[in-house]
């Protein structure tokens, strides 16, 4: 839009048209206080404490000319009233006054009538330091009151808003930026206001009261002390926090997040902005999910079995026995006896030591990041290859570009994704959202498809034949099979595709249309997509090529992968078939599906296992794991995996150890060191490092074998071993500790002076690196896309119902234990459609047996509306529920029967 | 020369049938003056509950990081003190401390006072950590009426923060 030229107090400066009057202050150097104002939602005006006063040049009615005065200058009409800055859009010539004695003396009286309602009870209060209408009443308030102190309307206090939010309604001074975060950001409604005068007052509308994700943000953004959390309630002043920069490992968003401690004690956890990652937000996982690193069941020293019982030992003994054990069962059956599993939320440094300790040590390619039950789809390769490129990010999405977001539910599988999708709808990009189901994402899709059960193949090739049928072929990188996929795509008709997906013509038609006039193209794609195989996300891959935007920086595919590291898995290579960087192997190892059985028969003997838990869900590997020879389990807890160990090693958490994570969008963020270890436990990273170094001690006296040279291992610090990546991993060039401190150009980054008014309290200002953005491989032309259509297999079995797995984002994670999201965790059920219901007569809580090839599991059900017939949906993970007893790949066809009890 | 002896002795002589300026510490005290900054007390309202709420104000104030306060939440059927709020751990560490009484002037409760006790020696440092226990007055040792603010008079009840849907 068009400048404008505006004068406030005197200072003459042009600012974009329909900015408003606060913001153009803002850019001036000039403070306006405002209390309902925010600067990521629209204005209210509901606080009047922004009230200045402007004035527009008078126009000469004839001439619609301005007016000049004898000097030659624009004669100002003053508005005869006050305005509220944050709602009056900047106009050419507009004079802004916000000094003036009409103007203090309003804002004294908005002040002192704030006040008379207000307890003052800041001693007592958790806002207090960090309280705007602290601050402001300081900077423009009066320094007494008229009102009678003791003649205060006082109310009882606190009122839960949830379990999770308390209000306190003395403090409320109403200016509704909680309702209007949750309606306009969070897109969950679940505030209002309820009474009339005095007794105004929030409420919640949802049962469980206060239903949302992203709840916490209310408490950052709330200008008083009236939504507090009660995960932080009375813990510490503000002011004795010692923030500590780290990165959220529960999602493969990455929010950047702040630790505040007090001494060795983890207060609060608050957000740091990233514009590019989590602006200023921080969904309520990563706020309140964050009580693991100090829960009393926490590993504190290594333990060594001895006959039934784990015992103490110390670290030298513990890793010496590992070296030694290790080293025997490569020597007696060769390297591929020996398998490992590492967690995708362990990071890059744990992750890249880990696969070279096996590669290069103990000659084995047994590696992988998952557990390996049977529903874990095939690893994604594809995310990372067709990526988004080194200038993605996702705020910048808006006018003209599109997202979308196919097979996924971003509210379970990157909470923070929701936002930052809304965000672009609301700066005009198209989002298009298809999946199997009603997610929550939909209701702010600018386009919905819902296809059915097994049609979201031709969903996409409906998609691919009208971009072949309107734009024609614009492949613009490396590929194969652009012939084959014509050829395949003629044969269809878009009414035979229509049929299949059981999406109408129509809407593909405008998918289509939207996506092959796209500026930027994100595709997002998650767990419900990747369970369809990896068909459809060459799909995906093909439809980012066809429209054009292949290979270009700011499009690709972003896959929604489980723990916050699996793309850093990938990428460092924790897969038995790749080395770091994608480098295909020519004789792959067994990926930890196919351990379980090799433990069986005795191929492999030996495992190492950090940071996963594969006995809590997998009866098969519980089986493998008894009879291994070395069983040895890194983790934070005495999990069930780890009571079948041999050596227990005590990991520290990621709140006592440095290392960089790379999110799904492939952006390496670097989390620092809040608190020293718990007890003896120690880095992953060290815990590798040292046992290769052991190994390569013994190799030294039988020389001539491996690689690796025997001082490879002596790394001090985390950054060392991350300076190696740098140089070694492909894509990773550059991303040194160091670099990744940096927070982009000076005043490109950070905050105007001012600003604090709008963020006091809410968040911290991101001063210690906004990470970096790795290319993606297409980008500089090394991968092909592979554009031959694949099938998906359809299942030889005849049982009518498809089983999926539900990620949820309060799933089983064994890492949100301590904390008060534990209660969120439901009970295990099984979602079913209420026609498949009705035709069993099955009933709400009504207990069911799920019948597969595999085997069976019971369940009670739920009936829900929002599933699709045909469907039955079981949360993944949730402890208690052994899915892999009835789950025969990552799609499994069942028999539902209700069981009479 | 014999003079100067003589006047000398005069004055001892004068001395000492005045009373003398030393007192017998520790056997006799001296009286402080009433604003004298001694060792600190931990007050109570004259109900019998404490006055600190736990507020850390006074670590704040404190030049010399003598204080720790570690805040909880009141047991609303037990309380500890008025209000919300109570110091579940409250320390001073006498070494550190300089006794220039601005943690009083912080206290929003009057709770911390600096009184006039001043023997103040420890054996090793540890024991230099005065705790809450050692600070607290005992309770029938309270004085004063909590102010209206922390007072549960006159609420209005807060209707529940969810209405039947």
């Amino acid at each position: 839009m068009a400048d404008v030229t505006i004068t406030v107090d005197g200072v003459t400066l042009k600012v974009p048209a329909g900015t408003n009057v606060v913001d153009a202050a803002r850019m001036a150097q000039i403070a306006i206080p405002v209390f309902c104002y925010h600067p990521r939602m629209k204005p209210v005006g509901m606080c009047r404490m922004c009230l200045v006063q402007i004035g527009t040049p008078k126009l000469d009615p004839a001439t619609r000319q301005p007016l000049l005065d004898d000097a030659g200058k624009p004669v100002i009409a003053m508005l005869p009233k006050l305005q509220t800055g944050c709602t009056t859009p900047v106009s050419e010539g507009m004079v802004i006054n916000t000094q003036s004695p009409e103007v203090k003396f309003a804002q004294r009286g908005v002040l002192e009538f704030l006040l008379t309602s207000h307890p003052l009870d800041c001693p007592v209060c958790d806002k207090g330091g960090e309280c705007p209408l602290q601050n402001l009443t300081m900077a423009w308030g009066p320094a007494t009151s008229r009102f009678d102190y003791t003649d205060k309307v006082h109310f009882e206090k606190p009122v839960p808003l949830g379990d999770l939010i308390l209000l306190d309604r003395e403090r409320c001074i109403l200016c509704s930026r909680c309702v209007r975060f949750q309606d306009e950001l969070a897109d969950d409604p679940v505030l209002g206001f309820d009474h009339r005068g005095r007794n105004w007052m929030i409420i919640s509308r949802s049962d469980p009261p206060f239903d949302s994700k992203f709840s916490g943000n209310t408490t950052d953004i709330c200008p008083v002390g009236a939504l507090t959390s009660s995960d932080f309630r009375f813990r510490a002043r503000v002011w004795e926090l010692r923030p500590v920069p780290a990165v959220c490992t529960f999602c493969p968003v990455g929010c950047n997040m702040t630790l505040d401690m007090r001494h060795e004690r983890l207060m609060r956890v608050m957000p740091r902005e990233n514009a590019a990652v989590n602006d200023i937000w921080l969904c309520d996982k990563g706020r309140y999910g964050h009580r693991f690193f100090e829960h009393e069941s926490r590993l504190t020293t290594p333990l060594i079995r001895r006959g039934e019982h784990l015992v103490e030992a110390s670290w030298e003994e513990a890793l010496g026995l590992v070296a030694e054990q290790l080293e025997a069962v490569r020597r007696a059956r060769g390297g591929a006896a020996i398998a490992g599993l590492a967690a995708p939320r362990l990071s890059n440094e744990d992750l890249y030591l880990f696969q070279k300790l096996f590669r290069e040590h103990l000659e084995s390619n047994n590696l992988d990041h998952l557990p390996g039950a049977p529903g874990e789809p095939a690893h994604d390769d594809l995310g990372a290859l067709l990526g988004v490129g080194r200038d993605a990010n996702l705020m910048d999405l808006g006018a003209g570009d599109v997202a979308l977001v196919l097979g996924a539910d971003p509210e379970e599988e990157a909470p923070l994704y929701v936002l930052r999708l809304r965000s672009a709808v609301q700066q005009g990009a198209h989002l298009i959202v298809a999946n199997l189901r009603p997610t929550k994402l939909e209701r702010s899709a600018t386009l919905a498809a819902r296809y059915l059960p097994g049609g979201e193949l031709a969903f996409l090739h409906g998609l691919l034949r009208e971009l072949l049928a309107t734009g024609g072929g614009r492949v613009t990188v490396k590929s194969n099979g652009f012939d084959e996929l014509k050829r395949v795509l003629n044969d269809t008709t878009a009414e035979q595709i229509a049929e299949r997906s059981g999406v109408a013509v129509e809407t593909i038609g405008a998918a289509a249309r939207a996506i092959g006039e796209a500026r930027r193209l994100v595709i997002i794609y998650g767990a419900e997509a990747r369970s369809a195989g990896p068909a459809l996300v060459e799909a995906l891959g093909a439809l980012l090529a066809l429209s054009g935007k292949a290979g270009q920086s700011h499009s690709g595919l972003i896959a929604l992968l489980p723990g916050g590291n699996s793309r850093g898995a990938l990428d460092m290579g924790v897969r038995p078939d790749a080395r770091p960087g994608y480098a295909p192997l020519a004789r792959p190892g067994l990926g930890a599906r196919d351990l379980w059985p090799a433990m069986r028969d005795g191929r492999v003997r030996a495992v190492w296992i950090a940071g996963l838990d594969p006995a809590a869900s997998l009866p098969a590997a519980r089986a493998a794991l008894a009879e291994a020879e070395l069983v040895v389990v890194q983790d934070l807890f005495l999990t069930a995996t780890a009571r079948l160990a041999h050596v227990v090693l005590p990991a520290a958490s990621v709140a006592e150890r440095e290392g960089t994570y790379t999110t799904a969008e492939r952006r390496v963020q670097r989390s620092r060191q809040a608190r020293g270890p718990v007890g003896h436990s120690r880095p992953d990273w060290q815990i590798f490092a040292e046992v290769g170094r052991a190994l390569s001690a013994r190799a030294g006296e039988a020389p001539a074998r491996g690689t690796a040279s025997s001082d490879a291992w002596n790394y001090l610090s985390a950054a060392e071993v991350a300076a190696e990546i740098a140089e070694r991993v492909p894509g990773y060039a550059g991303v040194t500790y160091s670099a990744l401190a940096a927070t982009g150009k000076p005043g490109a980054w950070g905050r105007q002076a001012n600003e604090a008014i709008f963020y006091d309290g809410t968040n911290y200002e991101n001063t210690e690196g906004v990470g970096i953005k790795l290319p993606a491989p297409i980008e500089t032309g090394a991968v092909s896309v592979n554009l031959v259509p694949r099938p998906i297999p359809a299942p030889a079995d005849d049982r009518p119902l498809l089983l999926l797995s539900q990620p949820l984002a309060y799933g089983g994670d064994p890492l949100l234990r301590g904390s008060k999201l534990e209660q969120h965790i439901p009970a295990p059920y099984v979602a079913l459609n209420v026609t498949d219901a009705d035709r069993r007569n099955i009933h709400f809580g009504d207990l069911v047996r799920l019948d597969s090839a595999a085997g069976s599991l019971t369940l009670p059900a739920r009936v829900v509306a929002d599933v699709p017939p045909g469907v039955v949906l079981v949360p993944s993970d949730l402890p208690g529920v052994e899915l892999a007893a009835v789950q025969t790949g990552p799609r499994t066809r069942v028999h539902l029967v209700k069981l009479v009890v | 020369m014999l003079g100067e002896l003589f006047k000398g002795l005069g004055t001892t002589l004068r001395y000492i049938f005045k009373p003398p300026v030393t007192v017998q510490y520790p056997e006799v005290k001296r009286p402080v003056r009433e604003r004298f900054r001694g060792r600190h007390e931990l007050k109570r309202f004259a109900d019998g509950t404490e006055r600190c709420i736990g507020c850390s104000l006074c670590a704040a104030a404190c030049p010399a990081d003598a204080i720790l306060v570690v805040p909880a939440e009141n047991d609303p059927d037990n309380p500890v003190s008025h209000g919300e709020r109570y110091a579940a751990v409250y320390e001073i560490n006498m070494l550190r401390c300089i006794f220039c009484g601005y943690c009083e002037d912080a206290c929003p409760t009057n709770a911390i006072v600096l009184e006039h006790q001043y023997e103040l020696s420890f054996y090793d440092r540890r024991a230099s950590i005065y705790t809450k226990e050692m600070l607290l007055v005992p309770p029938d040792r309270g004085h004063g009426d909590p102010p209206p603010i922390l007072r549960e008079l006159q609420r209005r009840p807060s209707p529940p923060a969810q209405i039947d849907l």
